[in-house]
């Protein structure tokens, strides 16, 4: 299963109730606009960038791989009028890396740009895996 | 003049076992060490050094060597507690059997493989320095281990 459908299903669970739903379509563009800003309080989960590289080289050629799974995840607001539960939304976005197992790191970090009065936070993940 | 290249996967290698006939880089009865990252063979010998009145610079004799082998590997399970189903008592214990337990254990290190006519070198010791160490930046268990050669090595070609 990847990686991305385990964050959704996480976060059907814990934004469920919250003004922010989880979209099962990835945040591609239409028009030139993203789904995220025309569809503005939905979160959208990009596809799994997956990454494998060497930890450790063999004589015997049976090297030791990681694997490195990279999502990104979007999700746009009205920046003059905030849903009142953002904090436990972004919260529950940033937490909802505990829910991947079997990796030895879960990260996710968050940026926010500002384009007119639209603020679209970007939800950066990271896992490693051997 | 030959470059020995190990890129194929199957040259450098170390097999182990309790005679010189079960470590026989051809046969199949010993433990050929599995995830080898590297491995070092020294023979390192000594120096005597001393002066005379009739020479203006010292002179110099080489004492016997210290024979060791060091090698870094990924932990393998069976390699490493060992196969009871096998009877060669190396293979049975493992590295860290055959460390705990003093076994002297046979060796080939071959530098270019088991085909005909490829060279290794052969010997006996003990095995020393087990380390295994592991972290969640690196979590796959490695260790490094030394091989303290008893006596001398010896040089031939795979028949």
């Amino acid at each position: 299963m990847a990686i991305r459908d385990d964050l959704k299903a996480n976060l059907d669970v814990s934004l469920a109730g919250s003004n922010v739903s989880v979209s099962s379509e990835l945040p591609y563009s239409v028009g030139g606009e993203t789904l995220y800003n025309k569809n503005m309080k939905h979160f959208y989960l990009d596809e799994d960038n997956i990454e494998i590289t060497e930890l450790f080289s063999c004589l015997d050629n049976n090297d030791v791989n990681q694997t490195e799974t990279t999502v990104q995840g979007f999700l746009s607001v009205d920046a003059k009028n905030q849903p009142g539960d953002i904090d436990t939304v972004i919260t529950n976005i940033l937490n909802s890396k505990d829910a991947i197992s079997n990796q030895t790191i879960r990260e996710c970090e968050m940026t926010t740009e500002n384009t007119n009065d639209v603020i679209t936070y970007t939800f950066d993940f990271r896992f490693v895996t051997v | 003049m030959a470059v020995i290249n190990v890129s194929a996967g199957s040259e450098a290698v170390l097999v182990l076992g309790d005679s010189a006939a079960n470590a026989n880089v051809a046969g199949t009865t010993g433990l050929v060490v599995p995830q080898m990252q590297d491995i070092t063979i020294n023979n390192s010998t000594g120096v005597f050094r001393f002066k005379t009145l009739d020479n203006t610079a010292e002179s110099a004799v080489t004492t016997p060597a210290t024979n060791q082998i060091t090698l870094n590997v990924v932990v393998d399970s069976t390699a490493f507690f060992g196969d009871t189903s096998n009877g060669d008592v190396v293979v049975q214990t493992g590295l860290f059997g055959c460390s705990k337990n003093k076994t002297r254990v046979h060796f080939n290190a071959a530098f270019d493989g088991s085909d005909s006519g490829s060279k290794f070198l052969s010997g006996s010791g003990f095995i020393s320095g087990l380390a295994p160490t592991v972290n969640m930046d690196s979590p796959v268990w490695v260790t490094p281990v030394t091989i303290e050669v008893d006596g001398d090595y010896s040089n031939a070609s795979v028949a």
